[in-house]
């Protein structure tokens, strides 16, 4: 079959292209200022990050990318590179986790997730915020963290934390929060990825509409991988009628049965 | 289901009741340590965890056959370590110190930790459970 050749654009349709592109970015623009514009702030003009949120994505069960499991939904995965950059007995150390992940992993314990697993843990946090810092409760195992916005640094005698930390500034709306001094009993998701106490987490808070957080994650443990690694979630704000966090206590659980005593002794 | 379908359903019940033992969580001394062992353990630090609610002292021990044995030792909170000038700059990496305590009741290489001799020749009072002998100060002396 004969094709037509392609006929080069006469100048008043060149013409004609560049101003619909340009009309098309200045209204793309426009968009993202009405939108940034309308997002929450505090008194300071510093973005309000206050509210009940939640990830939607598979991110707790396996961070890089997996197909469906009996224990976990299928995900394309967090990782900008998509597969952790495991240093090589790092890697046997994960493949052990997840072989016994349904008896290792911490949060069956009920231990503090750690951060940035807390995060993206498929259950709320809520965020109180002030100028001076932002508190963040989560659901899960009664953790409340504080990320200082007050200009202070990481303390010089540090302890080993459960949830390291936290220390932050403001680079334009986004809230860049430094967090180092952890522990390493925590682990990044359910499928035994690791960390050793000499992780060091940078994480950025961008809004991306009044209820959407893009939260990004920069992980850096020279003990357990050759190079730092990205991850990015996607934050959602809780707006059902009386949403309220309830408390997700486990370590009482196999005791129950015992509290309160029965009068009976029964 | 009738109730004789139940039965080997509630003895299976019964059973995983009986052998289940609860998750030890935040817990006091005679839980996990054995006043019957007291040990003393001198060994080089491999690693101190400030952690709550327990911090952790690891050593290499020098076995009797020369090889060194690691030994986890229980230790108060990191706040009250503190309190008793105990922070990672006087515990370094490799430094040697005496421990005094008891062993786990498990047998393994762990135990509870009330006095720690460090490298510079200071005692200190370490343990966390107010229930462990000799945790406390004695009035008497």
């Amino acid at each position: 079959m004969k094709t037509k050749p392609t006929q080069r654009p006469t100048l008043p349709q060149t013409v004609l292209l560049l101003a619909s592109s340009v009309l098309l970015l200045a209204l793309a623009a426009h968009n993202v200022n009405a939108a940034t514009q309308k997002i929450p702030r505090l008194a300071n003009g510093k973005p309000d990050f206050s509210g009940i949120w939640q990830t939607t994505s598979a991110a707790d069960y396996d961070l890089e990318p997996h197909s469906n499991r009996k224990d976990a939904p299928p995900s394309a995965g967090v990782v900008e590179g998509f597969y952790l950059p495991y240093l090589p007995k790092a890697l046997e150390q994960k493949q052990k986790n997840f072989a016994e992940r349904d008896k290792l992993d911490p949060a069956l314990k009920g231990y503090t997730l750690g951060v940035p697993r807390g995060i993206y843990y498929p259950e709320p946090f809520q965020i109180f915020q002030r100028k001076q810092d932002l508190t963040l409760v989560h659901q899960f195992g009664h953790s409340v963290r504080t990320i200082h916005t007050d200009g202070t640094g990481h303390p010089k005698d540090p302890y080993d934390w459960w949830l390291g930390d936290s220390r932050a500034h403001w680079e334009g709306d986004s809230l860049v929060v430094d967090v180092k001094h952890f522990n390493d009993k925590t682990w990044f998701d359910r499928a035994g990825n690791f960390h050793s106490d000499a992780l060091h987490v940078v994480e950025t808070w961008t809004f991306l509409d009044p209820n959407t957080i893009e939260y990004k994650a920069h992980i850096e443990d020279p003990n357990v991988f050759s190079k730092p690694w990205d991850l990015s979630v996607m934050l959602y704000r809780h707006r059902e009628k009386n949403f309220q966090l309830i408390e997700d206590y486990r370590f009482t659980l196999d005791y129950d049965e015992h509290y309160p005593p029965k009068p009976d002794g029964k | 289901m009738n109730k004789k379908d139940l039965l080997p359903i509630l003895f299976a019940a019964g059973l995983t009741f009986l052998v289940t033992k609860p998750v030890d969580a935040h817990h006091a001394f005679s839980a996990e340590f054995d006043a019957e062992q007291p040990i003393e353990l001198k060994g080089v630090v491999t690693k101190l965890e400030l952690v709550n609610p327990h911090s952790w002292l690891y050593l290499d021990v020098k076995q009797p056959d020369g090889n060194p044995a690691n030994w986890g030792f229980e230790f108060g909170a990191p706040f009250s370590l503190k309190q008793k000038g105990i922070t990672k700059a006087s515990l370094p990496i490799g430094s040697e110190v005496t421990v005094q305590g008891f062993r786990a009741k498990n047998g393994k290489n762990f135990g509870y930790a009330v006095t720690t001799i460090l490298s510079d020749g200071r005692a200190v009072k370490t343990g966390g459970a107010q229930d462990a002998p000799g945790a406390q100060e004695n009035p008497a002396q």
